[in-house]
């Protein structure tokens, strides 16, 4: 093949996806809705193509980002290209930029620094490596052992990067066992769910937990590293508990003992030491707000400050960080903004009889539809589209739940979403490895889903109004 | 998805099906080809080049009749097509001088002598795919079950960190 003569990589969903997208967005300025502002008529126009566009992905999803920032300057700004009426108090076009520097992001950006310093210092395989030790050889623990690790580093790293290291642990391991061991299986599947899970546990633990916070800030709600852990990580815990036993039942292995060899020693130069010691005052930091009061985004520029002067992490890996998660994080900030500002979200929720509905049924449902949402879709996607409507409801007198609620009840829904190949990222790893199949994923998805769907649902809001952890 | 194609360039009909019979492995997801000689093989490039498979690996005996294995994949080298291609030799009877050649002007990745054992060509190629892979894919993931997963993990890992 000759370079360069794959031009577009264009599939045909894709195409439709960009040519509905130009349609819906042209639906807001053809029909006129009633008690809709001109300006929320603009941001559902921007709202409409956004949905299209992520469902599909017919333009990157930090390119939509991008687009959504865009569109709101030029059509409901005060730079807008459009006149709008006199007495909508249009917001200043600095305020959609300001999405891209939002302290949310510069909270993830540190998360970024301390996952790249820990994989260069080999800090994450050695720390895997010790931790193990104590679960011994025998499968289920080993299991156990793998699942607890793998759940704590994507409570600071990303899924995706975590499920793709431990799995190359893993694999030469499930190469030894005996190809009627179903063990394997359980083996494969417990690194991605492990994962997805850990994820849900800090404030960097996965984007849409980030969307969540952004959104919650920009209401004037304020929430700490720590207050996000003593909500989530207690059920985080019971529910890892529920599917290391689900996998070991399930998928018991025949072999008595496994081994997992990981080869590397703790790197003891002066470079890797400052970054350990920065990796620590950073986390114990954030652990420890409310003796301090610095929030967590300040906290997590600590780590950008100290390893950018240091070079402990160089200009080219600067350069190459995933920026493009910040960027698409920005969007669904950005996205939100335009909804609450532009009226379009009590106009939403008018279109809906809320008054015969039960607090916890509107929250659970916005939980199901993240989950629904994002076993298809990306979850950061998901939550971008679904966390600016959850907020939004809460503004309406009728309905008593409360913003923190809905916000988190949808970043979890979103992360709870992993019955299917496509569903994440770490999925997608773990059905690439050759050694499971959809059937069987499916199967463990849609209990997880089930089961955490219930516990966040029912057991959790009871849990933190007993002992007071919801923040008001 | 465009296959990657593996090619395998040798003039005796037995050992060419050994070889084939070696690669069988690779099938499912690679176009596994072969060709009796240099003008064949270039006629198999033309018809890759056509279905817009990427060649990935040149499998090449050296001692053949008309133009020979070393400076067949020379003239890989040479067209920046090919220059990601993994060029192996597999031979017995490559002399001093043109294995220096090969490894000077062909950019020789491997050099395997005949006789081989079965385990040892699998490896090779698992070794040398892997490589292209990882110097050529921006998708890894299609590759982790055939190839060297660990190390495509390890890539993709890296990739996604921070």
């Amino acid at each position: 093949m000759k370079p360069g003569k794959r031009v577009t990589g264009m599939t045909s969903i894709k195409w439709m996806g960009l040519l509905l997208s130009i349609f819906v967005f042209f639906i807001p300025f053809i029909f006129q809705f009633e008690e809709l502002s001109v300006a929320g008529h603009r941001v559902l126009a921007i709202f409409l193509m956004a949905i299209v566009l992520w469902v599909t992905e017919a333009i990157p999803l930090h390119a939509t980002a991008s687009l959504i920032i865009f569109l709101n300057i030029l059509l409901v700004s005060d730079k807008a290209m459009m006149a709008l009426p006199e007495d909508f108090k249009a917001p200043t076009y600095s305020s959609f930029f300001y999405a891209l520097a939002n302290p949310v992001l510069m909270l993830f950006l540190g998360g970024f620094f301390l996952a790249d310093g820990a994989a260069k210092y080999k800090l994450d395989k050695n720390l895997a490596k010790t931790l193990l030790k104590p679960f011994g050889t025998k499968p289920s623990n080993i299991i156990l052992g793998l699942m607890l690790i793998v759940a704590v580093f994507s409570m600071f790293m990303s899924n995706t990067a975590t499920t793709a290291a431990f799995m190359a642990v893993v694999l030469p391991v499930i190469a030894r066992l005996s190809p009627s061991d179903r063990g394997r299986i359980a083996l494969v599947l417990c690194i991605p769910i492990a994962a997805n899970v850990g994820g849900m546990g800090t404030p960097v633990g996965t984007p849409p937990n980030a969307i969540a916070l952004g959104a919650l800030n920009k209401a004037d709600i304020h929430i700490s590293f720590l207050e996000w852990m003593m909500m989530i990580v207690p059920f985080m815990l019971i529910l890892l508990v529920f599917c290391w036993q689900m996998l070991v039942r399930l998928f018991p292995t025949k072999a008595e003992t496994i081994t997992i060899e990981i080869d590397s020693a703790y790197d003891r130069s002066p470079k890797a030491i400052i970054f350990y010691v920065t990796a620590a005052v950073t986390i114990l930091l954030w652990f420890t707000e409310p003796l301090h009061g610095i929030q967590s985004a300040i906290v997590g520029f600590l780590p950008v400050v100290v390893m950018l002067s240091t070079k402990l992490i160089t200009d080219k890996e600067f350069h190459s960080m995933q920026w493009s998660v910040l960027w698409l994080v920005a969007g669904g900030i950005a996205l939100g903004d335009g909804v609450g500002k532009t009226g379009l979200d009590k106009w939403l929720i008018g279109l809906v009889d809320w008054e015969h509905m039960a607090p916890g049924m509107i929250a659970g449902a916005l939980c199901v539809a993240a989950l629904l949402f994002s076993t298809i879709i990306s979850n950061s996607a998901t939550a971008n589209l679904l966390v600016p409507i959850g907020i939004s409801l809460t503004a309406s007198p009728d309905i008593a739940i409360s913003p923190i609620t809905s916000a988190i009840f949808i970043a979890i829904g979103s992360s709870l979403a992993m019955s299917l190949p496509i569903s994440t990222p770490p999925n997608a790893i773990a059905y690439s490895t050759g050694q499971i199949q959809t059937k069987q994923m499916a199967l463990t998805g849609v209990f997880i889903g089930l089961v955490g769907m219930l516990l966040f649902i029912y057991a959790a809001p009871l849990i933190w109004n007993i002992f007071g952890i919801m923040p008001d | 998805m465009n296959r990657i194609v593996i090619l395998c360039v040798e003039d005796e009909a037995e050992v060419r099906e050994a070889i084939l019979r070696d690669l069988a492995p690779f099938k499912p997801q690679m176009r596994v080809e072969a060709a009796e000689d240099v003008d064949d093989a270039r006629a198999v490039l033309r018809e890759c080049a056509q279905d817009d498979d990427p060649v990935g690996l040149v499998l090449c005996d050296h001692l053949m009749p008309g133009v020979r294995g070393v400076d067949f994949l020379i003239e890989l080298m040479k067209d920046p097509a090919y220059e990601a291609t993994r060029k192996v030799l597999l031979t017995g009877q490559a002399g001093l001088e043109d294995t220096i050649r090969a490894v000077n002007e062909a950019r020789l990745h491997h050099y395997i002598a005949k006789p081989w054992r079965a385990e040892e060509l699998l490896q090779v190629v698992r070794n040398q795919l892997t490589e292209y892979v990882l110097s050529t894919q921006e998708d890894l993931m299609p590759f982790i079950a055939q190839l060297d997963g660990p190390r495509l993990l390890e890539a993709i890992a890296a990739g996604k960190r921070g």
